[in-house]
């Protein structure tokens, strides 16, 4: 086992040290190695396949294609009728309006179950639920919700609007029932960091706000804002991140369409790899999508300075 | 303790021997074949195949290679390519007809057919699917499921309107449906109904004509799309978008007993004839040949199959074509059909032996409905059906949650294959 060296003589000692490394390597391994053949192998041959044309079978029908993968995706490039440009325009449109909506609500149900609320703990549960709920049941739930008939739209039909169509198979709503149950999905279980992150706001801030006279609302845009900053810009990178990687929801409730009003960037790359077996074009699709998200990332690290307070 | 482990494993060493030690010992030449599920899902006919060939043919052996079913494809071809010594491949799609004859993994049939002289008629021009890749046979197609009409005998006996019959025109079908169609809520009679498929709802287009959904034009779908629109506003089906969103299964939809045509795969009629013993159901159904358009002939269909190939690297050549004009032939589409498979091959006899099936309809449509008169492809084979079959799919939801218009749909449809086909 590990033994402190800083009390033996200097050849001892680096004899032990090396010793001491090694079973602290032989503990990282297990994962390291897991890590390295799950995650890592795969991720480096999508990579290399990105730079090959494959479809299946043995390797020896690997062949190199340059930058061919790229120029076929790219071909004709346009918002309105090219895959790429049609799946990154859904993708960016969805995930622009998930992430801010997933933090308004999950702050939100902080705040309300934050405080001494009668069965606090009952209703977190309830807003947790939905996070570990079955996907699959989820959005046939959902499914049935907004049918033509369905609950929602006969609610919004009696306050005025003229639903008539199953949201789902509109151009318009399909992509707003997704971003709904996204948000439905997530605020639940980032409300739980949200709760934790205000449990951190020392007391004492708010006694002497309250002392200065300061309004519930001067306490929350002064105080429980600012502090807690670093879990919104947490927040804010974990649900882009999921976002860009949407796919379950979409073959669940949309199946990419109507037409192709839903397809986002993860089905286009489902449905080149796995029913047109193209496994180059595809991870050329997958390189795009690891590019927009690091730089959005990237963006979301360079302006945090500017707006995340760590005390 | 080391003792028993010692024990264990020397035994186990021993029961794994064993089957190569009977396998010796039978005195048989030996074909082998490879095929999925034939231990699960599909142990019935590939019981009926060995029992009836070896019956027939005492000195041969049949031995299945038994491959993962969703792997197949792959599995099956990296065996072909390593040169691995399996005899026959059976085909599962033919695009993988296509690849494996362009890799030249596979013997062309042409010349054993002639020297046989191997009568081809009963394939009802499935075996021209065959010569796919280079014009020369490369299999013999052995299992086909095509549509047929499926119909609800109780709902028309009540209403007292005659049986569908295995000639009418589409016009003549809308006419039927709209004529059964009655009562609202829950007591709501649906004339007909469309699954969510685009082979449900337009793939007719391709029966008896030498048109193929791989061309790039897809004028001849409009129209069947405006067919289905005005039965669907009619009320006569149910809606595509309601349908859609409640996912709910062509099977379900008809177990409700409330829908009284319904055009599908004759894959269903043994999930009709077993669910009807269960219990699920307690109408009595039948089906006939699909409609067809006006100038086509009568009871063309279309529909999909599967074929057996003849390695290259086939150790025993001579008996595996043996097994294949066997198999594939009229004696072993009887032995599947009477375990309730459809076999490619078309004959009163192999209709015979699949209407035996207890529990199959009785009356003549039905029997009259298992001899079609052509069976056109689904989708041909080719290179960019994948590609293709994504964008007439996707605009297909498009037409049919009526977010596009019949014909906005269909220029998409010929602008984006037009892109795909370098037109």
């Amino acid at each position: 086992m590990a033994q402190d060296t800083r009390m033996l003589p200097l050849k001892k000692r680096s004899k032990l040290h090396r010793k001491n490394t090694l079973i602290a390597y032989s503990f990282l391994a297990p994962n390291f190695l897991g890590f390295l053949i799950i995650t890592m192998l795969p991720i480096l041959f999508t990579v290399g396949l990105s730079f090959l044309t494959w479809n299946g079978g043995v390797l020896e029908n690997m062949k190199w294609a340059g930058l061919d993968n790229f120029a076929a995706i790219f071909k004709n490039f346009s918002f309105q009728k090219s895959d790429l440009g049609i799946t990154l325009k859904n993708t960016v449109f969805y995930t622009l309006a998930t992430v801010p909506l997933t933090i308004l609500f999950s702050l939100a149900f902080a705040l309300l179950l934050n405080k001494a609320v009668k069965a606090a703990s009952v209703f977190r549960f309830i807003f947790f639920f939905p996070y570990v709920a079955s996907i699959v049941a989820v959005c046939t739930c959902w499914n049935y919700l907004l049918m033509k008939y369905g609950v929602v739209n006969s609610f919004l039909n009696s306050i005025g609007f003229t639903m008539t169509k199953s949201w789902t198979q509109s151009k318009t709503l399909a992509m707003w029932a997704l971003i709904i149950v996204a948000v439905w999905r997530y605020a639940g279980y980032y409300m739980v960091l949200y709760i934790a992150g205000l449990q951190n706001i020392p007391g004492e801030l708010y006694e002497a706000a309250t002392v200065d006279g300061a309004s519930a609302w001067q306490k929350f845009r002064k105080i429980t804002l600012p502090m807690l900053t670093p879990t919104t810009f947490f927040v804010s990178i974990m649900t882009t991140i999921a976002c860009f990687k949407v796919f379950d929801t979409v073959i669940l409730m949309t199946d990419s369409g109507p037409g192709r009003a839903t397809k986002m960037l993860v089905n286009y790359i489902f449905d080149l790899s796995f029913n047109q077996i193209k496994y180059g074009v595809a991870s050329a699709v997958a390189m795009i999508l690891f590019a927009v998200v690091l730089i959005v990332t990237v963006l979301q690290f360079r302006v945090e300075k500017k707006w995340v307070n760590y005390f | 303790m080391k003792k028993i482990v010692a024990l264990v494993l020397s035994m186990m060493l021993l029961v794994a021997l064993l089957p190569s030690v009977v396998a010796v010992a039978a005195d048989k030449r030996v074909v082998k074949v490879a095929s999925w599920d034939v231990y699960g899902s599909a142990a019935n006919y590939h019981e009926a195949i060995k029992a009836g060939f070896e019956a027939a043919n005492p000195d041969i052996e049949i031995e299945w290679v038994d491959l993962a079913s969703q792997e197949y494809a792959t599995l099956a071809g990296s065996m072909l390519s390593a040169g691995d010594q399996t005899d026959v491949f059976i085909i599962k799609e033919i695009k993988d007809l296509q690849n494996w004859t362009e890799q030249g993994f596979l013997v062309s049939l042409d010349d054993m057919v002639a020297t046989d002289a191997y009568d081809l008629t009963g394939f009802a021009g499935m075996d021209e699917v065959c010569r796919v890749a280079d014009g020369s046979l490369n299999a013999l197609p052995f299992r086909s499921d095509f549509w047929v009409l499926y119909y609800n005998k109780d709902l028309f006996d009540k209403a007292g309107v005659a049986y569908p019959t295995g000639d009418m025109t589409w016009d003549e079908y809308a006419d039927l449906a709209r004529q059964m169609t009655s009562g609202e809520g829950i007591d709501k009679i649906y004339g007909t109904h469309y699954h969510t498929w685009l082979s449900a709802v337009v793939n007719w287009a391709v029966c008896g004509v030498d048109y193929t959904l791989a061309d790039g034009n897809y004028d001849p779908l409009k129209y069947f799309y405006e067919l289905n629109h005005a039965l669907e506003d009619e009320g006569v089906c149910m809606e595509y978008g309601e349908l859609k969103a409640a996912g709910l299964h062509y099977s379900a939809a008809f177990y409700q007993g409330n829908i009284a045509m319904l055009p599908m795969g004759s894959w269903l009629i043994g999930t009709l004839i077993k669910e009807k013993a269960n219990g699920t159901f307690d109408f009595d159904f039948s089906f006939t040949s699909v409609p067809h358009m006006d100038g086509v002939a009568a009871k063309s269909s279309f529909g999909n199959m599967t074929a057996m190939a003849l390695s290259k690297n086939a150790t025993n050549a001579a008996d595996a074509w043996t097994f294949l004009k066997w198999v594939c032939g009229e004696e072993g589409a009887k032995a599947i059909a009477a375990v309730g498979t459809r076999p490619a091959y078309v004959s009163d006899a192999v209709a015979a032996a699949f209407s035996s099936v207890a529990g199959f309809p009785s009356d003549e449509g039905a029997l009259d409905a298992l001899l079609p008169s052509s069976v056109s492809l689904e989708w041909p084979p080719g290179v960019l059906v994948p590609q293709l079959q994504t964008i007439v799919n996707e605009e297909h939801t498009g037409i049919m949650s009526r977010e596009s218009t019949i014909d906005e749909g269909i220029a998409m449809m010929n602008e984006r294959a037009a892109e795909v086909l370098g037109n």
